[in-house]
């Protein structure tokens, strides 16, 4: 009879002292970033386009797309947010999309980093 | 003459008094409320199939269950289809009330260890008291213990854990069909990247259509709820399971077809990457004995 009484508050503890939760995931755990990488202020016109202009725009601006790019735009703000599962899938290199850049390494993992970060923070045209 | 009257006269009394008790048993019955009828047996076992359904195990029962998931089907004949790589899942579940459940397993994929709870919170039922639905609660936990990648980094021992918390809710329509939906949370502690989701939301939906007395046809779904936009660093399908359930006497026998590895929630849910129109289909059986370790509770 004691032990029922005991049992209800006991189970509360201990799903209490279980419940530690933490949002952690690699990439942010374990940086093997340059502690150049600023991932405190990501936004589309300061960080993002310039990645995209420096890595992606000899086949992927709006003047090459047609020609090199298979038609995938990555200049404008609308264009990137519309190819952005891709793009993500293609720079990560991660398999089941194709890898990007075509022909070269991957591009930095700083550079990957923000990509990540400015689309978890609901891809911003800022 | 006298005597013989005073019998016939006592007779007739007692008659009158047999048949007044009678009457007093009818107001009686009357008044007492009718009987709650529970609905039991809604699902053969614990599992429906991959999933835990909204039986539990009755107080003082000891639940040994022995579950194996194979490799895929379309791995071809010199892997035996499957079978020679063989994926187990021990565990130990014992019933304390007829309302509350716990369990403990290990199962080999990512050498996971694995405790749960589960509680009873309505029974269906009919009679006095109608309730349409049966509704349970189960809350586990998820311990990786791979060794870590990389030895070099600190690896924090939260990153190792999951947790999963479900609504079980289901309803035997009739002797032969049981169905439930399975509103699920899935927490992961550490996962690779910025747009993977520590936590996730799924909703299961399961059934049992039975063939005969013994023998029942089941069937689960989970649909994932997958992030916007929907990248993750590990392309996941949906799990579906289809398989038969076959009781006998202190035995249940599940064997099925599903495209997923694990037998915890984390796993299955949120990591299955096969996928049924490719092939990447596994035989799976989960083998369920039940001891009495406290026969009248």
């Amino acid at each position: 009879m004691r032990i029922k009484k005991l049992f209800l508050p006991l189970t509360l503890v201990l799903v209490i002292a279980f419940s530690s939760c933490y949002y952690d995931n690699k990439e942010t755990l374990y940086p093997v970033l340059s502690s150049a990488c600023d991932t405190t202020a990501v936004t589309f016109s300061v960080t993002i386009a310039p990645i995209l202009s420096n890595s992606c725009a000899s086949c992927h601006s709006n003047a090459t797309a047609a020609s090199f790019g298979s038609n995938i735009k990555l200049e404008a703000y609308a264009d990137v947010k519309a190819n952005i599962v891709s793009l993500v899938g293609s720079i990560k290199q991660t398999g089941g999309y194709l890898p990007m850049p075509k022909n070269g390494g991957k591009i930095n993992a700083c550079s990957i980093l923000s990509v990540d970060i400015w689309v978890r923070n609901g891809m911003l045209n800022n | 003459m006298r005597q013989l009257s005073a019998i016939f006269i006592l007779l007739l009394l007692s008659t009158g008094m047999i048949n007044a008790q009678g009457d007093l048993m009818d107001l009686i019955n009357q008044d007492a409320p009718k009987e709650v009828n529970f609905t039991t047996a809604t699902f053969k076992s614990t599992r429906i199939m991959n999933g835990h359904s909204i039986e539990r195990m009755p107080a003082g029962q000891l639940d040994f269950r022995i579950s194996h998931r194979f490799g895929t089907i379309n791995s071809g004949a010199y892997n035996f289809f499957g079978l020679d790589q063989s994926n187990v899942h021990l565990s130990l579940e014992y019933g304390v009330f007829n309302w509350f459940m716990f369990g403990i397993g290990r199962g080999t994929y990512e050498k996971t260890f694995d405790g749960f709870t589960k509680f009873s919170i309505l029974r269906q039922s009919s009679g006095a008291r109608v309730m349409p639905v049966s509704v349970s609660f189960f809350t586990s936990v998820a311990l990786k213990t791979l060794k870590a990648q990389n030895p070099d980094i600190t690896n924090y021992y939260s990153s190792r854990l999951s947790y999963t918390s479900q609504i079980l809710i289901g309803r035997k329509f009739n002797q032969s069909f049981s169905f439930q939906i399975t509103p699920t949370f899935i927490h992961r502690n550490l996962v690779t990247t910025v747009l993977d989701p520590n936590d996730l939301w799924a909703m299961g939906a399961g059934g049992r259509v039975k063939l005969s007395k013994r023998i029942s046809l089941n069937a689960e779904y989970y649909y994932l709820l997958k992030p916007s936009p929907d990248y993750m660093s590990q392309k996941v399908y949906d799990p579906l399971s289809i398989g038969v359930d076959i009781e006998t006497g202190g035995h249940v026998f599940q064997l099925f077809f599903t495209n997923s590895l694990a037998m915890i929630e984390k796993g299955f849910i949120t990591e299955t990457t096969g996928r049924w129109l490719h092939g990447d289909i596994h035989f799976g059986f989960n083998i369920s004995r039940v001891f009495m370790l406290k026969s009248d509770y």
